[in-house]
């Protein structure tokens, strides 16, 4: 059986469900890498141009540890996801810079996709994708709509259940995951932590962040929480047209949970991320108009955690103070 | 007499302070941590001993600062205190409408905002640790003048040079081509006073509603060329808060006061005895998964008081404790 390797980063979080259901479709094997670890964050660092963010290294590591173990990586270029709105030249370009950095990785799939060209551009691109596995059309056409139906599933999940994706891809596959925090502390505080999914999710990098606020006895609350099309309408309804891709996920979630009045809310970023600078202020100058505390951090290589725990504690500290009076 | 011990463990210096139950400082110390905080808390406690009142008792110990876990451990600490919390309680004792606290130390700074007593806001310096003590003092060495005159240098200025402060490497070549232009050093040396405090406001506090009353504390408030390019700035007077460099070990201290009797309890406090005992620190890889954390330990005579630098709390649990 054909092999195609998913690296578990970047998009990987919003659209492994619908990519591993694509695939098997077709009659191929889903193999995924590992939890990021030390030796993929440190295979990632080496290839990578010093310039490039963190997440980026990491999937470059991520693809280098499924070297071996598959026929094909699955690394798509994801251009434009709606109308007039683009991702990163960082991700766009990512096949591209797969290729150039890692010379030995198999065969890649990387289909573009770019709604901003139409849906002819897009299903031609799905066809070329699926003659690597089958010569039949219609079997591509029946693969993509189960595909397209198991991600919304997914989505959708996340917001009925109020749960983090690495919960619903725990509950749907029965993966292991990060641990489940004990809840023994009554939950004092409700603190929302909007940011891409590959850094909220990815404790690696993010030093069990959620995990961390939630042992302090905070309820933690998360983009995917809340059903897309709200996003969408709380991050139109505070800068108007939007024009990144996941745009959605910082501005939209930090309107959504601003206006549903959490006790605190925290940014998680990356350092040096071109879009999210802008798209952070939106959020933080909203929060300031609200009077609700604002956390912004900022995440990078650094392998210890007491700067964040310094910054998480006095947070917290903060925000049970205030809310006290 | 109850007296409650406050200890903050820096990135460069250690503190230590001893208050009494009516907030009086009693003692204190300000050693440089050199690298050896177990050492450096040894010797400020048995430093303390040695000033504080024979009647007095102490009943509550807390710790702060980035080595607060690990001092917390040794010292059998009642409270493990951030050192922002800590600060803010200190100086608002100190001065009570104090409504912006600017603390500036040896690897980080932050600028805290109080209103009606209570902390509404903070910044704290992200991913690099330029503008803070560490800058200042490396760029005294590179200028061969000690860091303790680095002030005076700095008020004798009438023409400072502009020097580019957002990155330590930036400022350094700044500095340099400035050197070879043939600046006088006292120049340079308010240029880079005014930098620091420029990248500072520019970085650590942008975005924050600055409003006097302000409180500068921090090691680097001693330092006289940053507090006028504080002033110069403002166009107002920045309080130097008294005991400026203890700030986190007083605050800390109140803070373990309140703990304790609020809860009557009996303090944990290891004890002088700790001066003598014999501490190992030590450090391996754990290789159960391919994260190969760095762990570090704490042990005396082969029993393990705590560990840290997991992923995982696989290592956290000790076992009979």
């Amino acid at each position: 059986m054909i092999k195609v390797g998913i690296p578990r980063a970047l998009s990987y979080y919003q659209y492994y469900p619908g990519w591993k259901t694509f695939f098997e479709k077709l009659g191929a094997e889903v193999v995924i890498s590992s939890l990021t670890n030390k030796a993929i964050l440190n295979f990632g660092v080496s290839r990578a141009v010093a310039d490039t963010c963190l997440p980026v290294k990491i999937f470059l590591g991520h693809v280098i540890s499924l070297i071996g173990k598959c026929d094909y990586v699955f690394v798509p270029a994801i251009t434009s996801l709606g109308e007039k709105t683009y991702n990163c030249s960082k991700i766009i370009g990512l096949p591209n810079m797969v290729r150039a950095l890692i010379p030995e990785c198999p065969t890649i799939l990387d289909p573009e996709i770019n709604l901003e060209k139409g849906r002819y551009y897009l299903y031609r691109n799905i066809y070329k994708l699926g003659r690597y596995f089958s010569s039949n059309p219609v079997k591509f056409k029946k693969a993509v709509e189960e595909a397209w139906e198991g991600n919304l599933a997914y989505r959708r999940k996340m917001s009925h259940e109020k749960i983090t994706a690495i919960q619903a891809i725990d509950r749907i596959y029965g993966e292991d995951c990060a641990p489940a925090p004990s809840l023994d502390p009554p939950e004092e505080l409700t603190v929302a932590v909007v940011g891409h999914p590959y850094v909220v999710y990815d404790d690696y990098i993010n030093h069990r962040l959620i995990f961390r606020l939630q042992s302090m006895g905070a309820k933690v609350l998360v983009p995917e929480m809340v059903p897309e099309g709200e996003l969408a309408i709380a991050a139109r309804k505070l800068v108007g047209e939007t024009h990144w891709s996941f745009e959605d996920e910082i501005i939209g979630a930090g309107e959504y949970y601003l206006e549903e009045k959490v006790d605190g809310i925290i940014n998680l970023a990356v350092f040096g991320c071109g879009p999210d600078s802008m798209m952070v202020s939106f959020v933080q100058h909203r929060a300031k108009e609200l009077k609700i505390p604002f956390l912004p951090l900022s995440l990078d290589e650094h392998s210890s955690e007491g700067a964040l725990l310094t910054r998480l504690e006095a947070f917290l500290d903060m925000v049970k103070r205030r809310k006290k009076i | 007499m109850k007296t409650y011990l406050g200890v903050d463990v820096g990135s460069v210096t250690t503190k230590l302070a001893l208050i009494d139950g009516s907030l009086n400082t009693l003692a204190s110390i300000y050693l440089r941590t050199r690298g050896n905080p177990v050492d450096m808390v040894k010797e400020g406690l048995e430093e303390i001993k040695e000033q504080m009142p024979p009647e007095a008792e102490i009943c509550g110990v807390a710790t702060t600062g980035s080595g607060r876990y690990l001092a917390g451990v040794i010292l059998g600490a009642d409270l493990v205190k951030n050192e922002i919390t800590a600060h803010a309680v200190a100086a608002m004792h100190y001065m009570p409408d104090v409504q912006t606290i600017f603390e500036i130390g040896g690897q980080d700074s932050k600028v805290i905002i109080i209103r009606d007593g209570i902390v509404i806001d903070f910044g704290m310096n992200s991913v690099c640790a330029a503008g803070t003590g560490s800058f200042l003092e490396h760029q005294a060495e590179r200028l061969n003048i000690r860091i303790e005159d680095f002030g005076g240098h700095a008020l004798r200025s009438g023409n400072p040079a502009r020097i580019a402060g957002r990155c330590t490497v930036f400022a350094e070549s700044d500095m340099i081509h400035k050197q070879q232009m043939g600046y006088p050093i006292d120049d340079i040396i308010y240029g880079l006073c005014q930098s620091m405090v420029r990248n500072y406001l520019n970085n650590v506090a942008l975005g924050k509603e600055i409003r006097p009353k302000m409180a500068f504390q921090g090691g680097v408030a001693f330092n006289k060329g940053i507090v006028r390019a504080f002033n110069e700035t403002f166009d107002t007077e920045v309080y130097i808060s008294p005991h400026n460099e203890l700030m986190g070990a007083i605050g800390a201290a109140f803070l373990v006061k309140e703990e304790m009797e609020n809860n009557h309890g009996k303090t944990s406090f290891a004890g002088f005895g700790i001066s003598e005992t014999e501490y190992k620190t030590s450090s391996f890889i754990c290789k159960a998964c391919p994260n190969l954390c760095e762990i570090s330990q704490i042990s005396v005579n082969g029993k393990v008081l705590a560990r840290w630098g997991g992923r995982c709390d696989m290592w956290e649990r000790i076992e009979g404790k």
